[in-house]
């Protein structure tokens, strides 16, 4: 069990649910309450990554934050490292190809309070503010917390992203999917067969979580 | 109702109560005007789509047309020449929905607590539970909508419009989704409230009865616009123009010629059907000019077969029995005028009378046209509304 | 406003327990990743695996230091290097990649060669072929149709792979053998492939074959070291490399090590005959 690549991967996940959780409301409360031109173009971008094969990503992701780039350059005269093969690297890639995961359930769950309430609430002198902490939120959570769920399990199985930018450093961007990989190629069964075990596990309680609240979800507006 | 120039200076013409003027050509057409003043309920009728929930949520300041004005007691809520819009949440408009959209996370307390941010933290539970012991709740605060019925939601919404201490009251057709014994007690209870209202009142609803029965003032309105505005009573026996007529549900619409205009006290006659009619003087039309014409169902009397009628002999009618259905206590007829089925009168008597008069189609009858209850309006292509 | 959140109906255990493991997660990670940092990381080919691991076990105990090992095909670690990469030592296992590198100014010097490596045929218990390092039973296996999948190392960016490219060639069997060919990332993973009974053989690294958990899953022979070009492991120091690197570096060409190296069958600079 390396349980540096362990809380490397915890980490990751938390932080990049700690990341998505304001970017994931605000998009998320747009999308649901909103019509604009190129709203449909903009649902589509926000889908990209569920269809877009890892390594695609990853390839733009070396190309646009690589060490050749504009962006790596910056980042790099900045903080004195580069971008890629960092945590750092990491995180935002984590956090861009989440959103998804982030912002599709929770625009579903903005989607479902009926618009009436919404202006009920507004009617009852609460500023966008008030109606956003006393009533969106309390009556949305199931799918906030669905989507904060989905996004920490997915961060954590992540492979090909984290293989293509992060380079498996141990302590920096081996994560435990990466540890997984490494440990089967070094012959090591056990420890392989460890970490997977536990990964399994964690994506058997997120999928029972997340249905369970959607469940949830259907009974609270009912 | 109380009205001056806009003393800042403001084109709208802000008033005491309620003044609303609308104009917007797309994406939903308004062009709707109409005033409430405080203490008075001003009913918003018309077929589905006609507007009146836009216009509701307008006031409330859900829904932001391109031009108008929307003000309360001097204040401007919207001006659009002015440049004026003050959001929903900062307007002091209690709404009543179609759907109650009461919170459904929260108890009938705490829905009407949301609406008491104006008072103190330790005011706030009092309040709320007198508001619900005033829509008849007491007892019912810790329970949550989806605990509750239809007619309580209903309160619930109510006592939380109320909570608000509005300046205006908006109800969004809230009798419409209620059982009709449940109706009869609100239209009572709302009645009784409207007393101790101080504030203008606006309820929208397709039910001209129950605008009549609960309203001082109607506004009729059909594709955004106002077609007429006034007592209950007097758009419904007094409709401007034939559309307004046919929304109020006047069946009995026929063309006619003035004739002359008899000097006061007299009558004005109308050629129709091959004779001659006194209706009500109003010489607005001159001689020899076509008008339409209606009487409403009231205003028309039955010849008993029994005996002879005193004071039914205005305008007597013949015809034949067309039509006569018992609906309950009541029997709704058809007449056609000499026997021709294209003229056809429509009227109604309780059932026993019909019971009496043997009434029954293939039978002739007569019936008599109150010169009152004629009402003259523009003939069918006439754009321009007589009010 | 004193209007209750209405989350009572919410579990607020689960929520609670969710964001006090994302904090605990956060604050651990932190921690780990503070005393990580210190470690300078050190890039190894893949070939590597087990003697380079020795190796660092040897220093660490003589001196106390530690260091990070990362193993992949030289030529992936040449990319990243070029990328910016934050290694401080890279072993490849061919020295051409390293001598690109200090041609290109990424390197502090152009390093030391370590080690000569050497080519086995290996095929797990139970496979149709026999491990014959003239390759002999693998051509009378492509003609019978015995074999159904080969792995080497990809030829692309694994040193290991170009040279069991280069001795299939030289055996006549590079085309025949094309389309039963299954390609490792690198060659632990090759030797992974050719020893987990999913493929009927392959040609790896000697230093893998030779180690302990690979050698009881099957047979393996030399194959000829003049089919193919020499592997001359060539060891360099990278611009940032800091003082436990250098001392690595040092380590590395010291007896102790060279000695680890020898066990793993390596050929040692100096030694070559």
């Amino acid at each position: 069990m390396d349980w540096t690549a362990l809380r490397l991967s915890l980490q990751l996940g938390a932080l990049t649910v700690l990341l998505l959780l304001p970017i994931g409301i605000w998009a998320g409360r747009r999308l649901a309450y909103r019509d604009f031109p190129g709203k449909v173009v903009t649902e589509a971008l926000v889908a990209l990554p569920l269809v877009l094969p890892p390594t695609v990503f990853g390839y733009y992701l070396l190309v646009g934050f690589g060490a050749a780039s504009p962006i790596g350059q910056v980042w790099q005269s900045l903080f004195d490292r580069p971008l890629v093969f960092t945590f750092e690297g990491l995180l935002v890639a984590s956090v861009i190809f989440n959103l998804p995961f982030a912002i599709q359930p929770m625009q579903r769950g903005f989607e479902a309070i009926p618009r009436e309430v919404r202006e009920a609430a507004a009617c009852c002198g609460m500023s966008p503010w008030r109606a956003l902490m006393r009533i969106e939120l309390p009556l949305a959570w199931p799918s906030i917390l669905t989507a904060m769920v989905l996004s920490f399990a997915h961060t954590l199985g992540e492979f090909g992203i984290v293989l293509m930018v992060g380079g498996s450093i141990p302590g920096e961007t081996k994560t435990i999917a990466i540890a997984i990989y490494d440990r089967v190629q070094a012959f090591d069964d056990m420890a392989a067969a460890q970490m997977s075990a536990l990964l399994l596990a964690i994506s058997l309680a997120t999928i029972a979580l997340t249905y369970g609240l959607s469940r949830r979800v259907g009974r609270q507006l009912g | 109702m109380d009205c001056r120039g806009g003393s800042d200076g403001s084109s709208a013409k802000v008033c005491r109560g309620l003044s609303v003027r609308l104009v917007q050509g797309t994406p939903i057409p308004l062009v709707a005007t109409f005033a409430c003043a405080p203490g008075e309920m001003l009913a918003l009728v018309g077929p589905s789509g006609s507007g009146k929930s836009t216009i509701l949520r307008t006031i409330a300041g859900l829904y932001r047309p391109k031009n108008g004005s929307v003000g309360v007691d001097r204040e401007a809520w919207f001006d659009s020449e002015a440049g004026v819009w003050v959001p929903a949440h900062r307007r002091r408009a209690g709404l009543v929905f179609q759907s109650y959209a009461l919170f459904p996370h929260l108890t009938a307390l705490d829905n009407v607590t949301a609406a008491l941010g104006h008072l103190s933290r330790g005011e706030r539970r009092a309040r709320a539970g007198q508001l619900l012991e005033l829509v008849h709740l007491a007892g019912l605060e810790g329970r949550r909508p989806a605990e509750l019925s239809g007619g309580q939601q209903q309160r619930v919404a109510v006592a939380r419009a109320l909570g608000r201490e509005p300046k205006v009251l908006l109800l969004d057709e809230p009798f419409s989704a209620v059982d009709k014994a449940t109706r009869q007690k609100l239209y009572r209870e709302l009645a009784a409230m409207r007393q101790r209202l101080s504030m203008p009142v606006v309820l929208v609803t397709h039910d001209l009865d129950e605008a009549l029965m609960l309203a001082d003032r109607l506004s009729l309105l059909h594709h955004g616009r106002t077609l007429q505005d006034g007592s209950p009573l007097q758009v419904m026996q007094q409709p401007a123009t034939l559309e307004a007529a046919r929304l109020v549900g006047q069946r009995n619409l026929f063309d006619a010629i003035v004739l002359e205009h008899q000097a006061p006290p007299g009558f004005t006659l109308l050629r129709w059907c091959g004779r001659v009619l006194e209706a009500d003087r109003n010489p607005v039309y001159p001689a020899g000019a076509s008008v339409s014409w209606m009487i409403p169902s009231s205003h028309l009397v039955l010849h008993r077969r029994d005996r002879p009628s005193r004071g039914e002999h205005e305008n007597p009618v013949p015809g034949v029995i067309t039509e006569c259905l018992a609906l309950g206590e009541t029997t709704s007829c058809a007449l056609a005028v000499d026997g021709r089925a294209e003229l056809s009168l429509a009227f109604s008597v309780p059932s026993h009378v019909a019971a009496r008069n043997r009434l029954a189609v293939g039978e002739t009858a007569t019936v008599s046209l109150l010169a009152s209850g004629i009402h003259l309006m523009p003939p069918e292509d006439s754009s321009r509304p007589v009010g | 406003m004193g209007v209750r959140f209405g989350w009572s109906q919410a579990p607020r255990r689960s929520i609670r327990a969710f964001a006090f493991g994302i904090m605990l997660a956060a604050t651990a990670g932190w921690a780990a990743g503070a005393v990580a940092e210190e470690l300078p990381t050190i890039a190894g080919a893949a070939d590597l695996q087990f003697a380079l691991t020795d190796v660092a076990k040897a220093f660490e105990a003589e001196t106390g230091l530690e260091v990070k090992l990362a193993f992949g095909s030289s030529g992936n670690f040449a990319r990243q290097i070029r990328q910016g990469a934050p290694f401080e030592m890279y072993l490849s296992a061919d020295e051409n990649y390293v001598l690109e590198l200090n041609k290109d100014g990424f390197t502090r010097d152009d390093g030391a060669l370590y080690a000569v490596g050497r080519i086995v045929i290996i095929v797990p218990h139970g496979s149709p072929l026999e491990s014959d390092g003239t390759l002999g039973d693998l051509r009378a296996a492509l003609e019978d149709g015995r074999v159904q999948k080969f792995a080497i190392a990809n030829p692309e960016h694994a040193p290991y792979g170009r040279r069991a490219e280069e001795a299939l060639r030289h055996a006549g069997l590079r085309e025949a053998i094309q389309d039963r060919l299954v390609l490792g990332e690198n060659v632990s993973q090759a030797a992974q492939f050719a020893t987990s009974g999913s493929t009927d053989g392959g040609i790896i690294a000697y230093s893998l074959a030779l180690s302990p958990k690979v050698s009881v899953l099957g047979t393996f022979e030399l194959i000829p070291e003049e089919w193919h070009a020499p592997l001359r492991q060539r060891m360099v120091l990278l611009e940032n490399a800091g003082n436990t690197a250098e001392r690595f570096f040092a380590f590395v060409q010291e007896p102790e090590a060279r000695s680890v190296m020898r066990r793993y069958g390596f050929v040692l600079p100096g030694e070559e005959s």
